[in-house]
Protein backbone atom coordinates (compact mmCIF):
# COMPACT_ATOMS: atom_id res chain seq x y z
CA UNK A 1 0.00 0.00 0.00
CA UNK A 2 2.59 2.46 1.12
CA UNK A 3 4.88 1.74 -1.81
CA UNK A 4 2.18 2.45 -4.31
CA UNK A 5 1.63 5.75 -2.62
CA UNK A 6 5.29 6.60 -2.65
CA UNK A 7 5.30 5.85 -6.33
CA UNK A 8 2.53 8.24 -7.09
CA UNK A 9 3.63 11.03 -4.84
CA UNK A 10 7.13 10.97 -6.25
CA UNK A 11 8.27 14.09 -8.01
CA UNK A 12 6.74 14.21 -11.43
CA UNK A 13 8.81 17.03 -12.81
CA UNK A 14 11.09 14.77 -14.80
CA UNK A 15 8.35 12.38 -15.83
CA UNK A 16 8.13 13.61 -19.37
CA UNK A 17 11.71 14.67 -19.79
CA UNK A 18 12.47 11.45 -21.55
CA UNK A 19 10.08 11.67 -24.45
CA UNK A 20 10.60 15.07 -25.99
CA UNK A 21 7.26 16.75 -25.58
CA UNK A 22 6.29 19.24 -28.23
CA UNK A 23 6.29 22.76 -26.96
CA UNK A 24 2.68 23.72 -26.70
CA UNK A 25 1.25 27.02 -27.61
CA UNK A 26 1.35 29.33 -24.64
CA UNK A 27 -1.27 31.96 -24.75
CA UNK A 28 -0.52 34.58 -22.14
CA UNK A 29 -2.97 37.18 -20.98
CA UNK A 30 -1.90 40.73 -20.27
CA UNK A 31 -0.95 40.05 -16.67
CA UNK A 32 1.17 37.05 -17.49
CA UNK A 33 2.79 38.99 -20.27
CA UNK A 34 3.70 41.89 -18.01
CA UNK A 35 4.94 39.54 -15.34
CA UNK A 36 7.57 38.26 -17.74
CA UNK A 37 8.87 41.77 -18.38
CA UNK A 38 11.69 43.24 -16.32
CA UNK A 39 11.08 45.87 -13.67
CA UNK A 40 12.72 48.53 -15.85
CA UNK A 41 10.45 47.76 -18.77
CA UNK A 42 7.42 47.95 -16.51
CA UNK A 43 8.61 51.27 -15.18
CA UNK A 44 8.89 52.55 -18.75
CA UNK A 45 5.46 51.19 -19.63
CA UNK A 46 3.87 52.89 -16.66
CA UNK A 47 4.88 56.24 -18.11
CA UNK A 48 1.85 55.92 -20.36
CA UNK A 49 -1.55 56.63 -18.81
CA UNK A 50 -3.26 54.28 -21.28
CA UNK A 51 -1.12 51.37 -20.23
CA UNK A 52 -1.78 52.14 -16.55
CA UNK A 53 -5.49 52.16 -17.24
CA UNK A 54 -5.34 48.88 -19.14
CA UNK A 55 -3.33 47.27 -16.35
CA UNK A 56 -5.74 48.60 -13.76
CA UNK A 57 -8.71 47.17 -15.63
CA UNK A 58 -7.13 43.75 -15.81
CA UNK A 59 -6.33 43.52 -12.09
CA UNK A 60 -8.32 41.17 -9.86
CA UNK A 61 -11.29 42.87 -8.25
CA UNK A 62 -9.77 43.11 -4.78
CA UNK A 63 -6.54 44.48 -6.19
CA UNK A 64 -8.52 47.20 -7.97
CA UNK A 65 -10.11 48.10 -4.65
CA UNK A 66 -6.72 48.40 -3.00
CA UNK A 67 -5.36 50.59 -5.76
CA UNK A 68 -8.29 52.96 -5.86
CA UNK A 69 -8.33 53.29 -2.06
CA UNK A 70 -4.70 54.28 -1.79
CA UNK A 71 -4.46 56.18 -5.05
CA UNK A 72 -5.06 59.52 -3.40
CA UNK A 73 -3.34 58.78 -0.12
CA UNK A 74 -0.14 60.76 -0.16
CA UNK A 75 1.77 58.51 2.21
CA UNK A 76 2.50 54.80 2.46
CA UNK A 77 -0.30 52.74 3.98
CA UNK A 78 0.68 50.15 6.62
CA UNK A 79 0.26 46.57 5.37
CA UNK A 80 -1.88 45.72 8.38
CA UNK A 81 -4.34 48.43 7.42
CA UNK A 82 -4.63 47.16 3.87
CA UNK A 83 -5.10 43.62 5.14
CA UNK A 84 -7.92 44.75 7.45
CA UNK A 85 -10.01 46.01 4.53
CA UNK A 86 -11.20 42.57 3.61
CA UNK A 87 -12.82 39.91 5.73
CA UNK A 88 -10.84 36.92 6.92
CA UNK A 89 -13.10 34.83 4.77
CA UNK A 90 -11.37 35.95 1.61
CA UNK A 91 -7.81 35.88 2.91
CA UNK A 92 -6.75 33.72 0.00
CA UNK A 93 -8.06 36.07 -2.67
CA UNK A 94 -6.52 38.99 -0.83
CA UNK A 95 -3.15 37.32 -0.72
CA UNK A 96 -3.40 36.62 -4.44
CA UNK A 97 -4.27 40.24 -5.16
CA UNK A 98 -1.42 41.48 -3.01
CA UNK A 99 1.02 39.20 -4.78
CA UNK A 100 -0.32 40.29 -8.15
CA UNK A 101 0.18 43.98 -7.38
CA UNK A 102 3.70 43.31 -6.19
CA UNK A 103 4.62 41.23 -9.22
CA UNK A 104 3.36 43.85 -11.60
CA UNK A 105 5.34 46.51 -9.76
CA UNK A 106 2.18 48.47 -9.16
CA UNK A 107 3.08 48.90 -5.53
CA UNK A 108 6.08 48.16 -3.37
CA UNK A 109 6.97 47.70 0.24
CA UNK A 110 8.46 50.60 2.15
CA UNK A 111 9.29 51.03 5.79
CA UNK A 112 7.50 53.70 7.72
CA UNK A 113 8.58 55.16 11.05
CA UNK A 114 7.76 52.76 13.84
CA UNK A 115 9.25 49.77 12.06
CA UNK A 116 6.09 48.78 10.25
CA UNK A 117 6.17 47.84 6.62
CA UNK A 118 3.76 49.62 4.37
CA UNK A 119 2.51 49.62 0.80
CA UNK A 120 3.19 52.50 -1.49
CA UNK A 121 2.04 52.78 -5.08
CA UNK A 122 4.86 53.03 -7.54
CA UNK A 123 5.03 56.82 -8.22
CA UNK A 124 5.02 56.51 -12.02
CA UNK A 125 2.01 54.25 -11.97
CA UNK A 126 0.24 56.47 -9.48
CA UNK A 127 0.81 59.63 -11.45
CA UNK A 128 -0.27 58.16 -14.75
CA UNK A 129 -3.29 56.29 -13.49
CA UNK A 130 -4.50 59.57 -12.04
CA UNK A 131 -4.03 61.16 -15.43
CA UNK A 132 -5.93 58.33 -17.07
CA UNK A 133 -8.81 58.66 -14.65
CA UNK A 134 -8.95 62.41 -14.22
CA UNK A 135 -7.55 63.73 -17.45
CA UNK A 136 -4.65 66.06 -17.93
CA UNK A 137 -1.17 65.30 -19.11
CA UNK A 138 -0.20 65.21 -22.73
CA UNK A 139 -3.01 64.80 -25.23
CA UNK A 140 -3.44 61.31 -26.62
CA UNK A 141 -1.76 60.98 -29.93
CA UNK A 142 -5.02 59.66 -31.29
CA UNK A 143 -7.56 62.42 -31.53
CA UNK A 144 -10.95 62.79 -33.10
CA UNK A 145 -10.95 64.17 -36.57
CA UNK A 146 -12.05 67.73 -36.90
CA UNK A 147 -14.00 67.57 -40.12
CA UNK A 148 -16.57 64.91 -40.78
CA UNK A 149 -15.73 62.01 -43.05
CA UNK A 150 -17.45 62.55 -46.36
CA UNK A 151 -17.99 58.80 -46.74
CA UNK A 152 -18.29 57.43 -43.22
CA UNK A 153 -17.96 53.68 -42.75
CA UNK A 154 -20.44 51.82 -40.61
CA UNK A 155 -19.79 49.09 -38.11
CA UNK A 156 -20.91 46.28 -40.42
CA UNK A 157 -18.43 47.38 -43.02
CA UNK A 158 -15.62 47.52 -40.47
CA UNK A 159 -16.45 44.05 -39.19
CA UNK A 160 -16.37 42.56 -42.65
CA UNK A 161 -13.17 44.35 -43.43
CA UNK A 162 -11.47 43.27 -40.21
CA UNK A 163 -12.46 39.64 -40.60
CA UNK A 164 -11.36 39.59 -44.22
CA UNK A 165 -7.95 40.95 -43.30
CA UNK A 166 -7.55 38.62 -40.35
CA UNK A 167 -8.61 35.60 -42.39
CA UNK A 168 -5.93 36.55 -44.85
CA UNK A 169 -3.34 35.83 -42.19
CA UNK A 170 -5.02 32.55 -41.22
CA UNK A 171 -5.40 31.54 -44.85
CA UNK A 172 -1.77 32.12 -45.39
CA UNK A 173 -1.02 29.84 -42.46
CA UNK A 174 -3.02 26.91 -43.79
CA UNK A 175 -1.65 27.55 -47.23
CA UNK A 176 -4.95 28.09 -48.93
CA UNK A 177 -4.20 31.71 -49.67
CA UNK A 178 -2.55 30.88 -52.94
CA UNK A 179 -5.39 28.75 -54.25
CA UNK A 180 -7.86 31.57 -54.40
CA UNK A 181 -5.81 34.52 -55.39
CA UNK A 182 -8.84 36.36 -56.63
CA UNK A 183 -10.34 36.59 -53.17
CA UNK A 184 -7.28 37.68 -51.26
CA UNK A 185 -5.37 39.43 -53.93
CA UNK A 186 -3.16 41.20 -51.43
CA UNK A 187 -1.82 38.26 -49.49
CA UNK A 188 0.31 39.14 -46.53
CA UNK A 189 3.50 41.13 -46.27
CA UNK A 190 6.95 39.75 -45.57
CA UNK A 191 6.73 41.50 -42.22
CA UNK A 192 3.74 39.45 -41.15
CA UNK A 193 5.47 36.30 -42.33
CA UNK A 194 8.41 37.22 -40.18
CA UNK A 195 6.16 37.51 -37.15
CA UNK A 196 4.60 34.13 -37.84
CA UNK A 197 8.07 32.63 -38.09
CA UNK A 198 9.20 34.38 -34.94
CA UNK A 199 6.14 33.17 -33.07
CA UNK A 200 6.95 29.61 -34.07
CA UNK A 201 3.55 29.39 -35.67
CA UNK A 202 5.26 28.63 -38.94
CA UNK A 203 8.70 27.39 -39.75
CA UNK A 204 10.99 27.58 -42.70
CA UNK A 205 11.57 24.20 -44.20
CA UNK A 206 14.44 23.43 -46.55
CA UNK A 207 12.18 21.43 -48.78
CA UNK A 208 8.73 22.95 -48.78
CA UNK A 209 9.49 26.56 -47.98
CA UNK A 210 7.39 27.91 -45.13
CA UNK A 211 5.12 25.44 -43.38
CA UNK A 212 2.85 25.54 -40.41
CA UNK A 213 4.03 24.17 -37.05
CA UNK A 214 2.09 22.31 -34.38
CA UNK A 215 1.81 25.54 -32.43
CA UNK A 216 0.34 27.01 -35.58
CA UNK A 217 -2.35 24.35 -35.66
CA UNK A 218 -3.20 25.05 -32.05
CA UNK A 219 -3.30 28.73 -32.88
CA UNK A 220 -5.91 28.08 -35.57
CA UNK A 221 -8.17 26.39 -33.05
CA UNK A 222 -8.26 29.44 -30.77
CA UNK A 223 -11.04 31.97 -31.00
CA UNK A 224 -10.34 35.11 -32.98
CA UNK A 225 -9.79 37.36 -30.01
CA UNK A 226 -7.16 35.12 -28.45
CA UNK A 227 -5.54 34.77 -31.84
CA UNK A 228 -5.25 38.52 -32.27
CA UNK A 229 -3.86 39.00 -28.79
CA UNK A 230 -1.33 36.21 -29.14
CA UNK A 231 -0.28 37.50 -32.51
CA UNK A 232 0.13 41.07 -31.22
CA UNK A 233 2.25 39.87 -28.31
CA UNK A 234 4.55 38.17 -30.76
CA UNK A 235 4.57 41.32 -32.84
CA UNK A 236 5.55 43.37 -29.80
CA UNK A 237 8.41 40.97 -29.14
CA UNK A 238 9.91 41.85 -32.46
CA UNK A 239 9.00 45.52 -32.55
CA UNK A 240 12.27 46.64 -30.99
CA UNK A 241 14.11 45.04 -33.88
CA UNK A 242 12.29 47.14 -36.37
CA UNK A 243 13.06 50.29 -34.44
CA UNK A 244 9.69 50.78 -32.79
CA UNK A 245 9.60 51.30 -29.07
CA UNK A 246 7.64 48.74 -27.11
CA UNK A 247 5.99 51.22 -24.72
CA UNK A 248 4.89 53.41 -27.64
CA UNK A 249 3.35 50.48 -29.49
CA UNK A 250 1.68 49.03 -26.44
CA UNK A 251 0.27 52.39 -25.47
CA UNK A 252 -1.07 52.88 -29.00
CA UNK A 253 -2.61 49.42 -28.94
CA UNK A 254 -4.41 50.21 -25.70
CA UNK A 255 -5.57 53.58 -26.98
CA UNK A 256 -7.15 51.73 -29.85
CA UNK A 257 -8.70 49.23 -27.52
CA UNK A 258 -10.34 52.05 -25.54
CA UNK A 259 -11.66 53.76 -28.64
CA UNK A 260 -15.21 53.69 -29.96
CA UNK A 261 -16.22 51.33 -32.71
CA UNK A 262 -17.49 53.05 -35.81
CA UNK A 263 -15.79 56.39 -35.14
CA UNK A 264 -12.98 57.83 -37.10
CA UNK A 265 -9.81 59.09 -35.51
CA UNK A 266 -7.09 61.31 -36.83
CA UNK A 267 -3.52 60.16 -37.12
CA UNK A 268 -2.30 63.73 -37.07
CA UNK A 269 0.52 64.35 -34.66
CA UNK A 270 1.67 60.74 -34.67
CA UNK A 271 5.36 60.17 -35.02
CA UNK A 272 6.55 58.52 -38.25
CA UNK A 273 7.29 55.37 -36.28
CA UNK A 274 3.77 55.18 -34.96
CA UNK A 275 2.49 55.67 -38.48
CA UNK A 276 4.49 52.59 -39.48
CA UNK A 277 2.90 50.71 -36.61
CA UNK A 278 -0.49 51.92 -37.78
CA UNK A 279 0.21 50.50 -41.22
CA UNK A 280 1.00 47.13 -39.68
CA UNK A 281 -2.20 47.21 -37.67
CA UNK A 282 -3.99 48.08 -40.88
CA UNK A 283 -2.58 45.02 -42.55
CA UNK A 284 -3.91 42.70 -39.86
CA UNK A 285 -7.28 44.38 -39.88
CA UNK A 286 -7.07 46.09 -36.50
CA UNK A 287 -7.69 49.45 -38.08
CA UNK A 288 -9.26 50.52 -41.33
CA UNK A 289 -7.76 53.22 -43.48
CA UNK A 290 -8.89 54.01 -46.94
CA UNK A 291 -5.55 55.16 -48.18
CA UNK A 292 -2.11 54.87 -46.67
CA UNK A 293 -1.64 58.62 -46.59
CA UNK A 294 -5.08 59.47 -45.32
CA UNK A 295 -4.92 61.08 -41.90
CA UNK A 296 -8.01 59.25 -40.78
CA UNK A 297 -8.56 55.74 -39.53
CA UNK A 298 -11.24 53.59 -37.94
CA UNK A 299 -10.42 51.06 -35.23
CA UNK A 300 -12.17 47.73 -35.86
CA UNK A 301 -13.61 45.22 -33.47
CA UNK A 302 -10.37 43.25 -33.50
CA UNK A 303 -8.58 46.14 -31.84
CA UNK A 304 -11.26 46.80 -29.25
CA UNK A 305 -10.78 45.04 -25.96
CA UNK A 306 -7.73 43.40 -27.38
CA UNK A 307 -6.48 42.61 -23.89
CA UNK A 308 -9.65 41.26 -22.52
CA UNK A 309 -10.25 37.64 -23.38
CA UNK A 310 -13.51 37.43 -21.52
CA UNK A 311 -14.85 40.65 -22.91
CA UNK A 312 -18.57 40.88 -23.03
CA UNK A 313 -18.44 41.81 -26.70
CA UNK A 314 -17.99 38.56 -28.51
CA UNK A 315 -16.67 38.99 -31.98
CA UNK A 316 -20.02 39.77 -33.46
CA UNK A 317 -19.52 39.51 -37.13
CA UNK A 318 -21.54 41.12 -39.87
CA UNK A 319 -24.95 39.52 -40.24
CA UNK A 320 -24.40 37.35 -43.28
CA UNK A 321 -21.15 36.04 -41.90
CA UNK A 322 -22.65 35.49 -38.54
CA UNK A 323 -24.43 32.23 -39.26
CA UNK A 324 -21.24 30.84 -40.63
CA UNK A 325 -19.12 32.12 -37.80
CA UNK A 326 -21.32 31.17 -34.91
CA UNK A 327 -22.06 27.64 -35.97
CA UNK A 328 -21.74 25.53 -39.03
CA UNK A 329 -20.71 22.12 -37.74
CA UNK A 330 -23.04 19.22 -37.11
CA UNK A 331 -21.60 16.18 -35.37
CA UNK A 332 -23.61 12.98 -35.33
CA UNK A 333 -23.33 10.08 -32.93
CA UNK A 334 -21.89 7.96 -35.73
CA UNK A 335 -18.86 10.27 -35.81
CA UNK A 336 -19.91 11.94 -39.00
CA UNK A 337 -19.22 15.63 -39.25
CA UNK A 338 -21.17 17.93 -41.54
CA UNK A 339 -19.80 21.40 -41.96
CA UNK A 340 -21.91 23.97 -43.75
CA UNK A 341 -19.17 26.17 -45.04
CA UNK A 342 -17.46 27.23 -48.19
CA UNK A 343 -14.48 28.80 -46.47
CA UNK A 344 -11.26 26.98 -47.37
CA UNK A 345 -9.88 28.06 -44.02
CA UNK A 346 -12.60 26.33 -42.03
CA UNK A 347 -12.30 23.25 -44.18
CA UNK A 348 -8.57 23.20 -43.65
CA UNK A 349 -8.94 23.49 -39.89
CA UNK A 350 -11.54 20.75 -39.86
CA UNK A 351 -9.24 18.63 -41.98
CA UNK A 352 -6.72 18.68 -39.16
CA UNK A 353 -8.68 16.16 -37.16
CA UNK A 354 -11.35 14.70 -39.44
CA UNK A 355 -11.16 12.54 -42.49
CA UNK A 356 -12.93 14.49 -45.19
CA UNK A 357 -15.19 12.39 -47.39
CA UNK A 358 -17.23 14.62 -49.66
CA UNK A 359 -17.13 18.22 -50.61
CA UNK A 360 -20.03 20.20 -51.97
CA UNK A 361 -20.28 23.89 -52.75
CA UNK A 362 -21.59 24.77 -49.31
CA UNK A 363 -21.11 21.57 -47.38
CA UNK A 364 -18.24 19.37 -46.36
CA UNK A 365 -18.78 15.89 -44.98
CA UNK A 366 -16.15 14.19 -42.93
CA UNK A 367 -15.81 11.55 -40.31
CA UNK A 368 -13.89 11.51 -37.04
CA UNK A 369 -11.76 8.39 -37.10
CA UNK A 370 -9.24 7.10 -34.69
CA UNK A 371 -6.54 7.68 -37.27
CA UNK A 372 -7.53 11.22 -38.05
CA UNK A 373 -7.78 12.18 -34.41
CA UNK A 374 -4.52 10.48 -33.57
CA UNK A 375 -2.91 12.35 -36.41
CA UNK A 376 -4.02 15.58 -34.77
CA UNK A 377 -2.91 14.39 -31.33
CA UNK A 378 0.49 13.54 -32.73
CA UNK A 379 0.58 17.04 -34.16
CA UNK A 380 0.32 18.36 -30.62
CA UNK A 381 -3.36 19.26 -30.64
CA UNK A 382 -5.11 18.11 -27.49
CA UNK A 383 -8.45 16.35 -27.26
CA UNK A 384 -9.81 19.32 -25.34
CA UNK A 385 -8.89 21.67 -28.14
CA UNK A 386 -10.69 19.51 -30.69
CA UNK A 387 -13.77 19.25 -28.53
CA UNK A 388 -13.83 22.94 -27.74
CA UNK A 389 -13.45 23.82 -31.41
CA UNK A 390 -16.36 21.58 -32.35
CA UNK A 391 -18.41 23.02 -29.51
CA UNK A 392 -17.58 26.59 -30.37
CA UNK A 393 -18.69 26.22 -33.97
CA UNK A 394 -21.47 23.71 -33.57
CA UNK A 395 -24.58 24.42 -35.56
CA UNK A 396 -27.42 26.15 -33.68
CA UNK A 397 -29.63 23.11 -34.31
CA UNK A 398 -27.16 20.95 -32.41
CA UNK A 399 -28.01 22.89 -29.29
CA UNK A 400 -31.65 21.83 -29.55
CA UNK A 401 -31.03 18.09 -29.30
CA UNK A 402 -32.10 16.28 -26.21
CA UNK A 403 -28.61 15.48 -25.01
CA UNK A 404 -27.49 19.05 -25.53
CA UNK A 405 -30.24 20.37 -23.33
CA UNK A 406 -29.40 17.93 -20.56
CA UNK A 407 -25.67 18.38 -20.69
CA UNK A 408 -23.83 21.57 -21.43
CA UNK A 409 -22.14 20.39 -24.58
CA UNK A 410 -24.01 20.37 -27.89
CA UNK A 411 -21.90 17.44 -29.06
CA UNK A 412 -23.01 13.82 -28.66
CA UNK A 413 -21.42 12.55 -25.43
CA UNK A 414 -20.15 9.37 -27.07
CA UNK A 415 -18.09 11.36 -29.53
CA UNK A 416 -16.64 13.61 -26.85
CA UNK A 417 -15.76 10.62 -24.69
CA UNK A 418 -14.23 8.74 -27.57
CA UNK A 419 -12.00 11.63 -28.56
CA UNK A 420 -10.79 11.82 -24.98
CA UNK A 421 -10.28 8.06 -24.86
CA UNK A 422 -8.19 8.21 -28.01
CA UNK A 423 -6.02 10.74 -26.26
CA UNK A 424 -5.74 8.72 -23.06
CA UNK A 425 -4.81 5.65 -25.03
CA UNK A 426 -1.60 7.32 -26.04
CA UNK A 427 -0.61 7.95 -22.44
CA UNK A 428 -0.76 4.53 -20.87
CA UNK A 429 2.76 4.79 -19.60
CA UNK A 430 4.55 7.38 -17.60
CA UNK A 431 8.29 7.26 -17.80
CA UNK A 432 10.61 8.64 -15.18
CA UNK A 433 14.33 8.49 -15.60
CA UNK A 434 15.86 7.20 -12.43
CA UNK A 435 18.18 4.88 -10.60
CA UNK A 436 17.23 1.65 -8.89
CA UNK A 437 18.84 0.52 -5.63
CA UNK A 438 18.52 -3.12 -4.68
CA UNK A 439 20.28 -6.03 -2.96
CA UNK A 440 20.57 -4.26 0.37
CA UNK A 441 22.28 -6.46 2.92
CA UNK A 442 20.20 -5.40 5.86
CA UNK A 443 16.79 -3.93 6.49
CA UNK A 444 18.40 -1.14 8.52
CA UNK A 445 20.51 0.00 5.57
CA UNK A 446 17.47 0.02 3.35
CA UNK A 447 15.34 1.97 5.79
CA UNK A 448 18.04 4.57 6.39
CA UNK A 449 18.62 5.18 2.71
CA UNK A 450 14.94 5.20 1.93
CA UNK A 451 14.19 7.70 4.65
CA UNK A 452 16.97 9.92 3.45
CA UNK A 453 15.73 9.82 -0.14
CA UNK A 454 12.25 10.58 1.06
CA UNK A 455 13.43 13.49 3.16
CA UNK A 456 15.07 15.21 0.18
CA UNK A 457 12.06 14.39 -1.97
CA UNK A 458 13.70 12.26 -4.63
CA UNK A 459 12.12 8.90 -3.84
CA UNK A 460 10.03 7.64 -6.74
CA UNK A 461 9.17 4.15 -5.63
CA UNK A 462 10.07 1.69 -2.92
CA UNK A 463 9.24 -1.80 -1.85
CA UNK A 464 10.13 -2.75 1.67
CA UNK A 465 9.73 -6.48 1.20
CA UNK A 466 12.16 -6.78 -1.70
CA UNK A 467 14.31 -3.94 -0.36
CA UNK A 468 14.19 -2.06 -3.60
CA UNK A 469 13.92 1.65 -4.14
CA UNK A 470 13.99 4.01 -7.11
CA UNK A 471 15.19 7.59 -6.89
CA UNK A 472 15.08 10.27 -9.57
CA UNK A 473 18.06 10.83 -11.80
CA UNK A 474 18.76 14.23 -10.25
CA UNK A 475 18.56 12.86 -6.75
CA UNK A 476 21.00 10.04 -7.37
CA UNK A 477 24.16 12.04 -6.65
CA UNK A 478 22.88 13.19 -3.28
CA UNK A 479 21.78 9.73 -2.27
CA UNK A 480 25.09 8.24 -3.41
CA UNK A 481 27.03 10.74 -1.33
CA UNK A 482 24.85 10.03 1.68
CA UNK A 483 25.33 6.31 1.23
CA UNK A 484 29.11 6.64 1.11
CA UNK A 485 29.15 8.71 4.28
CA UNK A 486 26.73 6.33 5.96
CA UNK A 487 28.58 3.13 5.05
CA UNK A 488 31.90 4.66 6.09
CA UNK A 489 30.63 5.67 9.49
CA UNK A 490 28.84 2.37 9.86
CA UNK A 491 31.81 0.23 8.81
CA UNK B 1 26.68 -3.63 -0.13
CA UNK B 2 24.09 -2.25 -2.42
CA UNK B 3 23.54 -2.63 -6.13
CA UNK B 4 22.82 0.49 -8.20
CA UNK B 5 21.54 0.63 -11.78
CA UNK B 6 20.40 3.47 -14.02
CA UNK B 7 17.33 3.15 -16.17
CA UNK B 8 13.77 4.26 -16.59
CA UNK B 9 10.97 3.82 -14.09
CA UNK B 10 7.71 2.92 -15.82
CA UNK B 11 4.27 3.30 -14.33
CA UNK B 12 1.38 1.65 -16.17
CA UNK B 13 -1.74 -0.45 -15.74
CA UNK B 14 -1.39 -4.18 -15.03
CA UNK B 15 -2.47 -5.18 -18.54
CA UNK B 16 0.19 -3.09 -20.18
CA UNK B 17 2.73 -4.43 -17.72
CA UNK B 18 1.94 -7.96 -18.80
CA UNK B 19 2.43 -6.89 -22.39
CA UNK B 20 5.88 -5.55 -21.54
CA UNK B 21 6.77 -8.77 -19.72
CA UNK B 22 5.68 -10.69 -22.78
CA UNK B 23 7.85 -8.55 -25.08
CA UNK B 24 10.74 -9.11 -22.71
CA UNK B 25 10.34 -12.90 -22.53
CA UNK B 26 9.90 -13.43 -26.24
CA UNK B 27 12.81 -11.10 -27.06
CA UNK B 28 10.45 -9.29 -29.41
CA UNK B 29 12.59 -6.17 -29.32
CA UNK B 30 15.74 -8.15 -29.93
CA UNK B 31 16.84 -8.44 -26.33
CA UNK B 32 15.79 -8.34 -22.75
CA UNK B 33 15.13 -4.84 -21.48
CA UNK B 34 13.45 -5.18 -18.11
CA UNK B 35 15.93 -4.54 -15.35
CA UNK B 36 13.58 -5.20 -12.51
CA UNK B 37 9.96 -6.10 -11.98
CA UNK B 38 8.91 -3.84 -9.12
CA UNK B 39 5.21 -4.56 -8.59
CA UNK B 40 2.05 -4.93 -10.59
CA UNK B 41 2.04 -1.34 -11.79
CA UNK B 42 5.73 -0.60 -11.96
CA UNK B 43 8.74 -1.76 -13.90
CA UNK B 44 12.31 -0.65 -14.23
CA UNK B 45 13.68 -0.86 -17.78
CA UNK B 46 16.76 0.22 -19.69
CA UNK B 47 16.79 3.75 -21.04
CA UNK B 48 17.76 3.11 -24.66
CA UNK B 49 14.75 0.89 -25.37
CA UNK B 50 12.08 3.48 -24.62
CA UNK B 51 11.60 4.78 -28.14
CA UNK B 52 11.38 1.33 -29.72
CA UNK B 53 9.01 0.31 -27.01
CA UNK B 54 6.76 3.30 -27.56
CA UNK B 55 6.52 2.52 -31.28
CA UNK B 56 5.75 -1.10 -30.49
CA UNK B 57 2.97 -0.15 -28.10
CA UNK B 58 1.50 2.19 -30.72
CA UNK B 59 1.50 -0.76 -33.12
CA UNK B 60 -0.36 -2.87 -30.61
CA UNK B 61 -2.95 -0.19 -30.05
CA UNK B 62 -3.44 0.10 -33.80
CA UNK B 63 -3.98 -3.63 -34.12
CA UNK B 64 -6.48 -3.95 -31.32
CA UNK B 65 -8.69 -1.05 -32.36
CA UNK B 66 -11.61 -1.40 -34.72
CA UNK B 67 -13.22 1.27 -36.83
CA UNK B 68 -16.26 2.54 -35.01
CA UNK B 69 -18.12 3.90 -37.96
CA UNK B 70 -18.76 2.97 -41.52
CA UNK B 71 -17.48 5.40 -44.05
CA UNK B 72 -20.24 4.75 -46.55
CA UNK B 73 -23.76 5.29 -45.40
Amino acid sequence: MSDAKAGRSGPTTSTYALIPKPANLQCMDLQEYLRTRTAETLEKLYNYPTICLAVYRELPEIARQFVIRILFVEQPVPQAVVASWGSQHYAKEQAASTACLTELNVWRVTAIPGGLSAWELCPTFKKNLKIALLGGGKPWSMSHTLEKDSKPRDIAFLDTYAMARWRCVLHYMVGTGSSNKAQDSEGISPDAVRILLHANLMKRDERDGITITRQGFQFLLLDTQSQVWHFMLQYLDTCEERGLSLPDCLSMLFQLSFSTLGRDYSSEGMSPKMLTFLQHLREFGLVFQRKRKEGRFYPTRLALNVTNKHAAVPAVIAEDDKAQESGYIVVETNYRVYAYTDSPLQVAVLGLFTELLYRFPNLVVGVLTRDSVRQALRGGITADQIVSYLEQYSHPNMKLTESAIKSKSPLPPTVVDQIKLWELERNRFTYTEGVVYNQFLSQADFVTLRDYAQSINVLVHMNERTRTMVVTKNGHDDVKRFWKRYSKSGG
Amino acid sequence: MVNVMKGVFVECDPAMKQFLLHLDETLALGRKFIIQDLDENHLFISTDIVETLQARVDDLMDRISFPLHEKDP
